[in-house]
């Protein structure tokens, strides 16, 4: 057993017949938070798509809490405590905001309906005025809070976001990023993709550069130096 | 759309004890529709797939209530709760996970095909395993002569439990979809499956639920409908699919109003027996009322928003060049010289028939092929053309074709008119109504063809008679060459262009700067005078011809076969037109059991496209492509020369 909550091995990925992923190797430690960082195209979600079950590697190892997961369907790792927040809002538009959390709850046996409304409308308190509102009509800043609330009640083993900041005014980005360091001061282990270094660095352990389909660079953020400055136009 | 042998005597004054008998009556039939509308609507706003096969599932599901209540002796509830709890729910999960879960929900085009597929396939089985040679009777759930006294009218247990059931229905889904976290789960998954799955719950799951759930709503509908009126196959199928009306009320979604949709229509129904004197031209009228609905709720609709599109298919179909395709027409034409000799009576009559009904299907490769828009009621533009051909043709006068072409182009646009705003889904429904109306409302018309046969001249060309079978043939078959070149000839055109750009894409077209509208009613006037001139050759080749040659049901036939050949593929017009005119002369040679064979054919031929989208003529010219030596396709053989060389060097 290793102590890594997700390790990749020499992933390849492809959608088609086009290779996207050319051989990833990542360690997320237990309790640490990645930011992965990288370019346009660079393989960034394509990454999260492998290690969540929406995409099937074609070689290479995927191993969360030291189990190889590869080929697990989306379904069994959202229940083994994988919780991943897609790009562009994880909500149900169609569904009220009540329903969109009635959601989360059956993720985990023990959680209640009203735990997880409790928790939410604590931490975001204008979903509690939103309760009965269509997901679609909330604001894009309000959808990103009701998709964070999975994570932040469902106590997950491994959190992985997809730029979360996509899309989202800074002020509402700024919001969206002290919850990530709430989670993360929590101990959960995180997993996050961002195209703009500067915020993601600012509450990362580590950084994870990906260019080209692999991982070319994994260091500290202090530690990251000029190719931060080179690939991603933004110093830590 | 009504069984026959309901009772639709006119009365003259109607006292308040009647009215209640009538107004019962039609919430029973509204309960009907409001039972099979929800089930409708269950599967599609959970699956996000209009199910065009629901009456059929209904049907079906009769049968087999009937199987095992009648034949097997088995007592009401033990049957009902078989078929509707065990058999309705696993034919849903069968359909689902066979042929549904393939589909791309938003290849509106395919999704509506492959229904519609489903629909007629589960006819051609109902045809075979029930032949209708043989009367079915359904015993009432408590017998003729239980029934409540409401001021003097007779209410029978059978109404009261159809209303009963309703009201279940409707509490039942309410509580279902939104109190429950697998009923939420249901309407979620349609939104975003993957998210679905990362909230822990299987997306393929749900969705196969819903088609469980909505089997067994129809068959519900199916049942009740059966032990009111009677057991047969068109009848059922047709009368629960005149739930739509109710479903379209509710857009689809709604289910609060798609019950009132569905009450509206039951009580219409009864008031329109009770109330109006049937006779004349509205002998008809009582079919047709949901039909008149359906046109009313689709044009109150508000349009819908342009949608871009996503790749429905891998590869993009060939299209001849214009040397290419006049090459294949004029081998087309030897090939008819050459054998027209050789075929004589019936048999010539047919193909006759076939390659007349291919000009008329080229208006399918227009609509469908081209434009994206499924429309059912090409066999009424035929009928239409027919009739006016004789109307006006007299003594095979060709300026007779003209006319029907001309008025076709003008009937193409007031058809296109109320659908211009809506979507394939839409159109689809409102052309099926079309359809049916025409049938009813005009072709069974004493005066057009409903007392006796129609007989129209044969063409009459100067100085060319085409009175022999064999002349016909190679002179439809000219026109058939010329009318496709000239349809390929459209598809290479700018009009063409934006043809299928707005198929794939309305909001891309739309910001070009191009107009949306217009095309499509261009489109509309060509491919409707298109279906008039081949009906007015297709009459003008059969002499005689009664209502019964078009039925609306024969729309689905044509276009489900044209897709099966490939939608796209002017060749596809003309071997689904043969198709269609030659499978009755196979049927003589097989058993009476098996004599559903246009059901067989373009039911079950229309899975074909679950693995090839592009039909069996793109994808079979595809595989010649491929397999054969180049040289016989008449391209350069350097491919074939380098490898013998390099087979040679290694030697």
């Amino acid at each position: 057993m290793s102590a890594h909550a997700i390790e990749l091995i020499d992933v390849h990925a492809a959608y088609g017949g086009i290779e996207v992923l050319h051989g990833v190797d990542l360690v997320v430690p237990e309790g640490s938070l990645v930011a992965m960082l990288g370019p346009n195209g660079a393989g960034k979600s394509t990454t999260l798509k492998a290690i969540d079950g929406r995409l099937v590697p074609t070689s290479g190892c995927v191993h969360i809490a030291g189990r190889h997961m590869n080929g697990a369907s989306t379904k069994q790792l959202a229940r083994a405590g994988v919780c991943s927040i897609p790009e562009g809002r994880g909500v149900f538009p169609n569904l009220t905001v009540e329903e969109n959390l009635r959601m989360v709850t059956q993720l985990h046996a023990d959680l209640s309906m009203s735990e997880v409304a409790e928790r939410t409308y604590a931490r975001f308190p204008i979903l509690g005025n939103r309760r009965t509102q269509l997901a679609g009509t909330l604001s894009g800043g309000e959808q990103q809070m009701l998709a964070m609330s999975r994570a932040m009640v469902s106590d997950p083993s491994v959190l992985l976001v997809d730029e979360p900041s996509m899309g989202l005014a800074p002020r509402i980005v700024a919001e969206v990023y002290e919850v990530l360091r709430q989670l993360a001061a929590e101990g959960i282990t995180m997993l996050l993709v961002e195209q703009f270094a500067q915020m993601a660095l600012s509450i990362a352990d580590y950084a994870a550069v990906m260019i080209q389909g692999r991982v070319v660079t994994f260091a500290e953020p202090a530690d990251l130096g000029d190719v931060a400055g080179a690939y991603l136009g933004a110093s830590a | 759309m009504f069984p026959a042998g309901t009772s639709s005597e006119p009365r003259t004054r109607i006292t308040l004890g009647e009215f209640i008998g009538l107004t019962i009556a039609g919430l029973a039939l509204g309960a009907i529709y409001a039972i099979a509308a929800s089930g409708l609507v269950v599967t599609y706003t959970t699956s996000g797939i209009f199910n065009f096969a629901h009456g059929a599932i209904g049907m079906v599901m009769a049968f087999v209530y009937w199987q095992l209540r009648v034949e097997q002796h088995w007592s009401a509830p033990l049957a009902l709760f078989v078929a509707l709890l065990l058999v309705a729910p696993a034919i849903g999960l069968i359909i689902q996970t066979t042929l549904i879960r393939r589909l791309n929900p938003n290849d509106t085009g395919m999704a509506l095909v492959v229904t519609l597929a489903v629909m007629v396939a589960l006819m051609g089985i109902a045809f075979t395993l029930w032949p209708q040679t043989q009367g079915r009777l359904l015993p009432a759930f408590y017998g003729p002569n239980a029934h409540l006294s409401i001021g003097g009218q007779l209410i029978t247990y059978e109404e009261l439990i159809s209303i009963g059931l309703a009201v279940a229905t409707a509490v039942g889904l309410r509580l279902f979809f939104y109190n429950t976290r697998l009923g939420i789960s249901m309407r979620g998954v349609v939104d975003d499956r993957q998210l679905m799955a990362m909230n822990g719950r299987s997306p393929a799951m749900l969705s196969a639920l819903s088609w469980a759930i909505g089997a067994a709503l129809g068959g519900l509908a199916g049942i009740l409908t059966a032990s009111t009126y009677s057991l047969d196959i068109i009848n059922l199928t047709l009368l629960v699919l005149n739930s739509f009306a109710a479903a379209m009320l509710g857009r689809l979604r709604n289910l609060i109003l798609t019950f009132v949709g569905a009450i509206v229509l039951g009580l219409l129904d009864a008031y329109v027996v009770g109330y109006l004197k049937l006779t004349g031209w509205l002998v008809h009228l009582r079919p047709v009322v949901p039909t008149l609905f359906l046109f009313v709720v689709l044009l109150a609709l508000p349009a819908v928003h342009l949608r871009s599109g996503t790749a429905a298919i891998a590869k993009a179909i060939r299209i001849p060049a214009g040397a290419r395709s006049l090459g294949n027409g004029v081998a087309l034409v030897v090939l008819a010289v050459v054998v027209a000799p050789f075929l004589h009576g019936t048999v010539l009559g047919n193909v006759n028939a076939g390659v007349a009904l291919g000009i008329g299907a080229l208006s399918i490769v227009l609509l469908c092929g081209y434009g994206g828009y499924v429309s059912l009621a090409q066999y009424a533009f035929f009928g239409f053309g027919a009739w006016l051909f004789s109307e006006v043709g007299h003594g095979g006068n060709p300026v007779g074709l003209l006319v029907a072409a001309a008025a076709g182009a003008v009937l193409g646009v007031i058809v296109a008119l109320p659908a211009l705003r809506l979507r394939g889904l839409e159109l689809a429904l409102s052309t099926l109504a079309f359809g049916q109306l025409a049938y009813y409302m005009f072709f069974l018309q004493p005066e057009v063809m409903g007392r006796s046969d129609l007989a129209i001249p044969r063409l009459h060309l100067p100085g060319l008679s085409l009175e022999s079978g064999d002349r016909n043939l190679i002179f439809l078959t000219v026109v058939f060459a010329l009318a496709s070149a000239g349809v390929l000839a459209l598809r290479r055109s700018r009009f063409g262009r934006i043809l299928v750009a707005s198929k794939d894409s309305q909001v891309a077209v739309a910001t070009l700067g191009l107009n949306l509208r217009l095309s499509k009613i261009l489109l509309f006037a060509l491919a409707t005078a298109l279906a008039t001139f081949g009906g007015a050759l297709y009459g003008s080749t059969q002499r005689l011809v009664t209502a019964d040659n078009f039925q609306y049901v024969s729309s689905l036939f044509i276009v489900l076969i044209v897709y099966v050949y490939g939608v796209s593929t002017p060749g596809a017009a003309l071997a689904g037109g043969l198709s269609l005119a030659i499978a009755p002369l196979l049927a003589v040679h097989i058993p009476v059991r098996f004599q559903a064979v246009t059901y067989f054919m373009t039911g079950f031929g229309a899975f074909v496209l679950l693995g090839r989208p592009t039909g069996i003529i793109p994808a079979a010219s595809e595989w010649l492509h491929d397999k054969l030596p180049r040289r016989v396709l008449h391209e350069p053989a350097v491919g074939t020369v380098e490898v013998s060389r390099a087979a040679a060097s290694d030697a």
